[in-house]
């Protein structure tokens, strides 16, 4: 102890004062928000760190309150833009100004940006990021990473975004990952009720008004906290456990994708653990502090991995400690420098991690779901292009998101030029100005899911037809379309939602797609019936069927006669997927060929993956055109 | 203080049959200084509600029908183009500014059809409504009433994206007085159009002033919420998720409404009511929370769930 006081004052790296000033600031974030304490430590780790931060929720979980009354508490100047479908660069940035230089009978037009809000904004609180459209967020997080603008040094500290959760009934598009990944500091955030944390919820019903805010840094104390963060010197033991931490969780993410960047790993991370070890009260950065980057994780590693980032993290340092491995329980304190207890004499909240269980990290808690997704993820691409083969992904829609710009064509349309264009076009300087072209994904078609539920579809095979049909839906969400399901053995139960077979609740079919059963047995005809049927009440061109089965009909006719003529008739398309040891039956490739569907046959492995086969029903093949046009008579 | 709320019911009662809960709710939002959202097949009087709704309390009103192209400054009010020569008059700078109009100046609005409006384009209004302020400035609104089709394809409609829907704290779902069979009620709104008793009222009475609703809104903070119903409240929420599987991938139980808005709106059920403090029957108003919260099937099932948690 008395060597580490005696060292902290000759260095002098950690002024008591500052220290105490980081910690009210910690602090009196807690009577604003209940619970959030990853969040609330975050927002400071980010702002000592002068980095930007995300966080994303569900909405109505506090994201935004807790932003504002951060930058309140900061005593910081906020700037806060919200973002919709139709916020333009120019909105953000600032007002356009248009340089106008007469040289003999010429005239110079030039035009640029005179910063906005942005070049007062300390903290900039950028509300429901994702909705705005790619074109405007393109400059805005240029100068975010810059933090330059016009020309000149912009006094922004820390950016927050908040955006809501990925959702497959939301309009918004995800944020990008080169998009997301400028925000070092990422945070998830969840609701108090769908959390199931009642106790919490109930304290919140017991607070009457919001509690009154009160600043307790200014700028200078700011800069000054921000300096003394960027001055801590970073332990050689705890750049190589960011190495190893980073390593293992590239590991960990194994094939699926992560945002492992260097931008954030490499340049970012490091001022986030200084600032986690500044929060400490420690006066280096050591392997304990590598913690910290459990702040920086939400959106960067699976989702999935989520549960085990803490894991992962005690692993990392457990691995570069000097001494032999004690007991699971004592591990996360002998992984850190024996100063520790030192340097860090009061806990501070959100700091501490949950020491968590060593045994059931990642990759083997996880690998069996993953071998699933792995094993039919060929299958489910497969079949997906064949459903997205000819259809326009996007169209132009007065409604839809801007995606470029276009000549103005109606005078009403004036409303959406650019505005330096309108008001040349006004003063009749110019001709038609740019207007925004705006496009939005077609809501493309109808799909009709059938599953077969009987008694051989169990154990994996069940698995596999739930993952073909989750992709299924989430392809259809990415369109818009329609969807119907229908599980069937010897007969077929439909599934409606608000009254109606065909939907957009894709949430609630990713649910029944989740579902197991096995039972009764199989049956094509009830479930090509019952889906004919409310296609022909239907419109439009892309109508598709997905007939999901693993056997031969053992009930109702076994060559489906009368539905294949049907689907004949009203241009439906019938696609199979025959899943499953056995011979793939013949009537599937002639349903297939029949209706211009495709067909699948996918076969279990040995090793536990699934070989996928495209089953020969197309009129490309000679054999399936003599054939086709033989069923035709 | 109830009696203006009383001639506002009286109003209502004359212009629309039937659609008790319709009423109520309409009342509800009022008092709690909430927003409203009414989805029904056409012609089942959602607007005309609302309107009278609105016009009988004599605030600052604005009507406003969603269609397809609807862009914000349509609702916001208009947009300005400022030009400013610069200092060194070699050039201007032109700055883009709204004139405030529409749902930033008005008390009470009416979004006729709001899912007729493309989903992104929503986003932006339904934030207005729910903070109450527009960019740095606050706006008057009070209540918000939305009224919209329900999902079907014939109707050319989107539904409107989660987030968005959990502003209206308060949803519930109106049906036709023919359509849902009920007889006597239907006889009634034959014999109110037969007899010419209804010929068109355009402009219904203001018969509730802003003063009134003041007053009924401090009297709402006076109310007293017992230990006891919030506990109730909690165990409400606590069923939904654990013994109805309700969670984040199905329903919207979100901490803003669940949490702030619903003691809010069981104060509002007790000040209707003329009491001063929170009963347990006041639970009921959740029903009117969980409309498009939850899925349909466990909708269903609220006020029996309701009625165990009183119990």
């Amino acid at each position: 102890v008395a060597l580490s006081e005696g060292k902290r004052q000759s260095a002098g790296v950690v002024d008591p004062s500052l220290l105490s000033l980081a910690r009210a600031l910690r602090d009196a974030l807690d009577p604003v928000l209940v619970a959030h304490g990853d969040g609330k430590t975050g927002l400071v780790l980010a702002l000592l760190a002068r980095e930007h931060a995300y966080l994303e929720g569900p909405p109505g979980c506090g994201k935004s309150a807790l932003a504002l009354a951060f930058a309140r508490i900061a005593g910081a100047r906020l700037m806060q833009a919200s973002f919709h479908r139709d916020t333009s660069a120019v909105e953000l940035l600032g007002s356009p100004r248009l340089r106008r230089q007469r040289r003999g009978n010429a005239e110079r037009l030039a035009f640029e940006l005179m910063p906005g809000p942005l070049a007062t904004a300390e903290v900039l609180l950028l509300d429901d990021l994702s909705r705005a459209p790619g074109e405007a967020l393109a400059p805005l997080l240029r100068i975010l990473s810059e933090r330059r603008a016009a020309g000149a040094a912009l006094p922004l500290e820390t950016a927050i975004a908040t955006a809501g959760a990925a959702d497959l009934e939301s309009y918004a598009d995800p944020l990008e990952p080169s998009q997301l990944d400028r925000f070092a500091v990422q945070i998830r955030m969840r609701g108090l009720v769908s959390g199931r944390r009642f106790e919490r919820a109930r304290t919140l019903l017991d607070r009457d008004g919001e509690p009154p805010l009160h600043a307790v840094l200014d700028t200078d104390q700011r800069h000054a906290l921000q300096r003394a963060v960027a001055a801590l010197t970073i332990e050689p033991a705890a750049r190589a456990a960011l190495l190893r931490a980073v390593e293992r969780l590239r590991a960990a993410a194994g094939d699926e994708p992560a945002l492992l960047s260097d931008r954030a790993f490499a340049r970012a991370a490091p001022g986030i653990l200084k600032a986690h070890a500044f929060l400490r009260g420690a006066e280096r950065v050591e392997a304990i502090d590598v913690r910290a980057l459990r702040f920086m994780l939400a959106r960067r590693v699976p989702e999935s991995l989520e549960p085990h980032v803490a894991a992962i993290l005690e692993d990392a340092l457990l691995e570069g400690a000097p001494v032999p491995a004690p007991p699971p329980s004592t591990r996360p304190a002998a992984a850190g420098e024996s100063g520790r207890a030192a340097d860090s004499p009061v806990p501070v909240p959100g700091l501490e991690t949950v020491p968590a269980p060593i045994e059931g990290i990642a990759p083997q808690a996880r690998a069996r779901g993953d071998d699933d997704a792995a094993s039919v993820e060929n299958l489910i691409q497969a079949l997906l292009g064949r459903l997205e083969r000819g259809a326009v992904a996007r169209g132009e829609d007065p409604g839809g998101q801007p995606r470029g710009w276009r000549r103005m064509r109606r005078l009403d349309e004036l409303l959406d030029a650019d505005p330096v264009d309108a008001l040349l076009y006004a003063q009749g300087r110019s001709t038609a100005p740019r207007v925004y072209r705006r496009e939005r994904r077609n809501a493309g078609g109808t799909l009709a899911v059938l599953r077969d539920v009987s008694a051989s579809m169990e154990g994996r095979l069940s698995r596999w037809a739930g993952q073909v049909v989750a992709g299924l839906v989430r392809t259809g969400a990415r369109r818009r379309m329609r969807m119907g399901y229908v599980e069937f053995n010897h007969e077929a139960e439909r599934f409606e939602a608000g009254g109606a077979f065909f939907h957009r609740r894709y949430r609630r079919l990713l649910a029944l797609a989740s579902r197991r059963r096995a039972e009764g047995r199989t049956n094509y005809e009830a479930p090509l019936r019952s889906a004919l049927a409310e296609l022909r009440g239907t419109a439009g061109r892309e109508r598709h069927v997905v007939l999901l089965t693993d056997g031969v009909p053992l009930l109702g006719d076994p060559s489906v006669r009368h539905e294949r003529a049907l689907a004949r008739e009203l241009g439906v398309k019938v696609h199979t997927v025959f899943l499953g040891l056995g011979e793939c039956p013949e009537v599937l490739d002639e349903i297939s060929r029949e209706t211009r569907g495709s067909g699948f046959a996918a076969r279990p492995r040995p090793d536990g993956r699934v070989t996928v086969i495209e089953r020969a029903t197309g009129p490309r093949s000679a054999r399936g055109r003599s054939e086709q046009s033989g069923g035709e008579h | 203080l109830r009696q203006g709320l009383g001639r506002l019911r009286a109003l209502l009662d004359r212009h629309v049959v039937g659609h008790d809960e319709a009423k109520g709710a309409l009342l509800l939002a009022l008092v709690c200084r909430e927003h409203i959202y009414l989805e029904g097949p056409p012609g089942s009087a959602k607007t005309r509600m609302a309107e009278v709704a609105a016009r009988g309390s004599s605030l600052g009103f604005f009507f406003y029908q969603m269609h397809r192209d609807t862009r914000l400054s349509e609702l916001v009010g208009d947009v300005v183009l400022e030009r400013r020569a610069l200092a060194d008059g070699e050039g201007e700078r032109i700055h883009q500014t709204i004139e405030p109009g529409g749902i930033l100046t008005a008390e009470i609005c009416v979004l006729d059809d709001v899912s007729r409006a493309p989903g992104e384009a929503l986003n932006v209004l339904l934030r207005i409504l729910n903070e109450r302020k527009f960019g740095d400035r606050p706006i008057p609104l009070l209540t918000a009433i939305a009224t919209s089709n329900p999902l079907r394809d014939e109707y050319y409609n989107e539904p409107l994206d989660p987030a968005n829907l959990d502003r209206f704290a308060i949803q519930l779902r109106v049906a036709g007085l023919i359509q849902s069979g009920d007889r006597s009620l239907a006889r009634a709104l034959v014999d109110q159009f037969a007899d010419g008793r209804v010929v068109e009222q355009p402009e219904p009475e203001a018969v509730l002033g802003r003063a009134d609703l003041d007053a009924l809104h401090a009297a709402l903070a006076r109310i007293d919420v017992p230990a006891a119903e919030k506990d109730r409240l909690i165990e409400f929420l606590r069923r939904l998720v654990v013994d109805y599987d309700c969670d984040e991938t199905n329903s919207l139980l979100t901490d803003r409404s669940f949490l702030v808005k619903a003691v809010k709106l069981l104060r509002g059920s007790a000040l209707l009511a003329g009491r001063e403090r929170v009963e347990r029957e006041d639970l009921a108003v959740l029903h009117l929370m969980t409309t498009f919260r939850v899925p349909e099937e466990v909708h269903e099932k609220v006020p029996e769930l309701i009625e165990e948690i009183i119990a």
